[in-house]
């Protein structure tokens, strides 16, 4: 790192630590955006988790469907979920890092 | 049996071992709250699942399938959905802010010392709530396995849960839960596995999926009932009680006298109250109209244990052990593919309990399904075997739950009750004081659980989950999203939705004994949906109501900048 960006690098943090005003609003922005982008990833579990007993409720059709001798619905509750789980946190995981790198970049280039 | 006990012996033997090896390390006093923060992100991962399964997920789920039916598998779903919500929401800032336990963050957030008080209190009542089931859990499966009567259970496994955490720590316990993971995955995967290969797929469909009742295998059925059962015939039949030839119309309930009670080959089964009769397509269908399997209880129950688990205390302090944030979005999202492999499997003991083993449903022991399933499936040997892995997997479940259970118990007392306001105490007053409330910490809820023999394990479970959801989980995602949150309304929150749920389950608990039904027994069984809204909407109403809070952006600060910016050392300007 060359000196330069070091004594930037330090007056950013001092602005942040002084909550100037505009330290401060870097971080709000930060902390709306990964507000935004958990809210994202709780709507994408409760699309495929919270429609499930609806769908349930309102299609009985599907207990008679009957992959490898097992009813459809059962098959739903029993497998499909958790793999989506972890595909979601995982793209969440990155999101949300990226914009942290994001925000570094930016205290940075201050 | 004797296979069972060997089993049984060498993973508490193992357990002792790796928490005596892991004591090597505990040397300060961060290395028995927190392993020094310096567990890498697998084994990390690896260690909190190992301490959430518990014995509900372990033994309760598949018994509460054969039980109920397929809507018992929410559960499962639920109990993996809650990592999400955790690392959606919490894991990386609630690190970032670097608190060593829950009633830390409350002080350090919001800066009062009676809300600190409150925390140490809700703190206690989840985890003593969680603890007792575990430990009852334990009773029951002793004698499950060894004959042993209930109380030997609860002894055994208390006493060697409090000596190897007194000792160890959390550093030993880490390594500890991470071999008790692998043992609970693999032996409830290979065993299932493995039968559904022996058995070339599930037997008797029309049982489990299609139009037929549980009935009595060809060769008729015998059960051993150890007390008087209160039963109802679906249909009629006749059958053999202490040596007399009886007959019961279809509907008829009876009184079946504790001894051998035989039924014909074909006969349906006498189910006790509690248990639904259903067909298979039924037993199959994940949402019902009634009872458990109804929508209302479904969305309560997952809402409490989407939200629950990041209010589990012993839980969050374990997130305390990763580096950074990052690092603890990292054991998150490895946790989740953790739990997710462990709960493919539950699933396959519930439908061929139904298949296999209709003798429980009279007995009404169908949470011992995971234990008596492979000898009835696959007498001989290879059932043996198979049922004294299914046997070390429940107790290391017990094991691991109650240990981080106590590690969170004594921290708690240790650290925040015993001694504050004095002048700190030393290290080694510290640890000392650790290792007594460790010791001893274990006393109050083994007498609970001695009492508690006639409580369902799920409904002691449940009341962690509903209590953590309408306490913490509030407290948390106002705390940190939310720079409007004041003291009093999180105060206001916390006793607001922790007596809701509480008096909620309570009366359920009341009601249900009475045989009540419906969709109001349903929200007392599982409150979670109407009190966790109502706690966030006490806490954000106080809060608007009371002075804005000066000096958030330094807590803000601690908990959302990202870390590499030289702002550590701010991290301790907290009020």
């Amino acid at each position: 790192m060359t000196p330069a960006s070091a004594s930037a690098r330090r007056t950013a943090r001092d602005e942040l630590a002084e909550d100037t005003a505009h330290g401060e609003l870097y971080l709000t922005q930060l902390r709306r955006a990964q507000l935004e982008l958990s809210l994202l990833g709780l709507l994408a579990f409760g699309g495929v988790v919270g429609s499930l007993p609806l769908l349930f409720a309102l299609v009985p059709a599907l207990a008679h469907v009957a992959p490898l001798g097992v009813p459809l619905a059962a098959w739903l509750v029993a497998a499909p979920a958790f793999p989506v789980f972890v595909v979601i946190g995982a793209v969440y995981e990155r999101r949300a890092n990226a914009l942290d790198q994001s925000f570094r970049d930016l205290i940075r280039e201050e | 049996m004797t296979l069972a006990i060997i089993a049984v012996a060498a993973v508490t033997l193992a357990t002792v071992v790796i928490g005596a090896w892991g004591v090597r390390f505990a040397r300060t006093t961060s290395d028995l709250y927190v392993a020094s923060r310096a567990i890498s992100p697998w084994w990390n991962a690896a260690a909190v699942s190992g301490e959430y399964l518990s014995a509900a997920s372990f033994l309760g789920i598949a018994g509460l399938e054969m039980q109920i039916g397929v809507p018992a598998l929410w559960q499962a779903v639920g109990f993996a959905a809650g990592y999400l919500a955790l690392l959606l929401f919490v894991a990386a800032p609630l690190r970032r802010f670097g608190s060593y336990t829950l009633p830390d963050f409350a002080e350090g957030r919001l800066a009062s010392a009676s809300l600190r008080r409150l925390a140490v209190a809700a703190v206690l009542a989840i985890d003593g709530f969680y603890l007792v089931p575990q430990l009852k859990g334990a009773g029951i499966a002793f004698g499950e396995v060894m004959g042993a009567p209930y109380w030997a259970g609860i002894v055994v496994v208390g006493i060697v849960v409090s000596l190897y955490v007194a000792l160890g720590g959390m550093r030993g316990v880490s390594y500890v839960q991470a071999f008790q993971f692998w043992v609970k995955t693999v032996t409830i995967a290979l065993p299932a596995i493995v039968l559904l290969i022996y058995l070339g797929g599930i037997p008797n469909r029309p049982t489990v999926f299609g139009d037929e009742q549980p009935h009595a295998p060809p060769a008729g059925i015998v059960v051993e009932l150890h007390q008087p059962e209160l039963v109802r015939f679906p249909t009629a039949t006749r059958f053999d009680a202490g040596g007399r030839a009886e007959y019961a119309h279809a509907g008829e309930e009876v009184e079946l006298p504790s001894g051998r009670v035989a039924l014909p080959a074909g006969a349906d089964i006498p189910l006790p109250s509690g248990t639904p009769a259903q067909t298979g397509s039924e037993w199959a269908r994940p949402v019902t109209s009634r009872g458990e399997g109804s929508p209302l209880y479904i969305y309560s129950l997952l809402l409490a244990t989407f939200l629950g688990t990041m209010g589990l205390p012993h839980i969050l302090v374990r997130f305390y052990t990763n580096p950074d944030g990052p690092a603890a979005r990292r054991t998150t999202v490895r946790v989740l593919a953790l739990l997710s492999m462990f709960y493919l499997f539950p699933a396959v003991y519930g439908a061929l309990g139904r298949a296999l083993a209709p003798g429980l449903y009279m007995t009404g022991q169908t949470d011992t399904v995971v234990l008596t399933l492979p000898a009835i499936a696959w007498p001989g040997t290879g059932g043996n075997v198979l049922a004294a892995m299914t046997a070390a997997g429940a107790f290391a479940a017990f094991m691991s739950t109650s240990s981080g259970l106590l590690i969170s118990i004594a921290g708690t007392i240790s650290h925040d009750v015993w001694g504050r306001g004095l002048r700190p105490a030393s290290m080694t007053v510290r640890r000392r004081r650790f290792r007594i409330v460790a010791a001893l910490g274990m006393l109050g809820p083994a007498l609970l659980a001695l009492a508690a023999q006639n409580i369902d394990i799920s409904i002691m479970v449940g009341w962690a989950f509903a209590l953590a959801a309408s306490t913490f989980c509030p407290l948390f995602l106002l705390g940190i999203w939310w720079s409007r949150l004041t003291a009093q309304g999180a105060a206001a929150g916390i006793i607001v939705g922790g007596m809701l749920a509480i008096g909620a389950i309570l009366a359920g608990a009341l009601i249900d004994a009475q045989g009540a039904g419906g969709a109001v027994n349903a929200l007392l069984t599982q409150p979670a949906i109407v009190s966790v809204p109502v706690a966030f909407g006490a806490m954000i109403t106080v809060s608007l109501r009371t002075a804005r809070p000066k000096d958030v952006s330094a807590q803000m600060l601690a908990l959302h900048a990202p870390e590499g910016l030289g702002l550590e050392a701010l991290e301790r300007v907290r009020a």
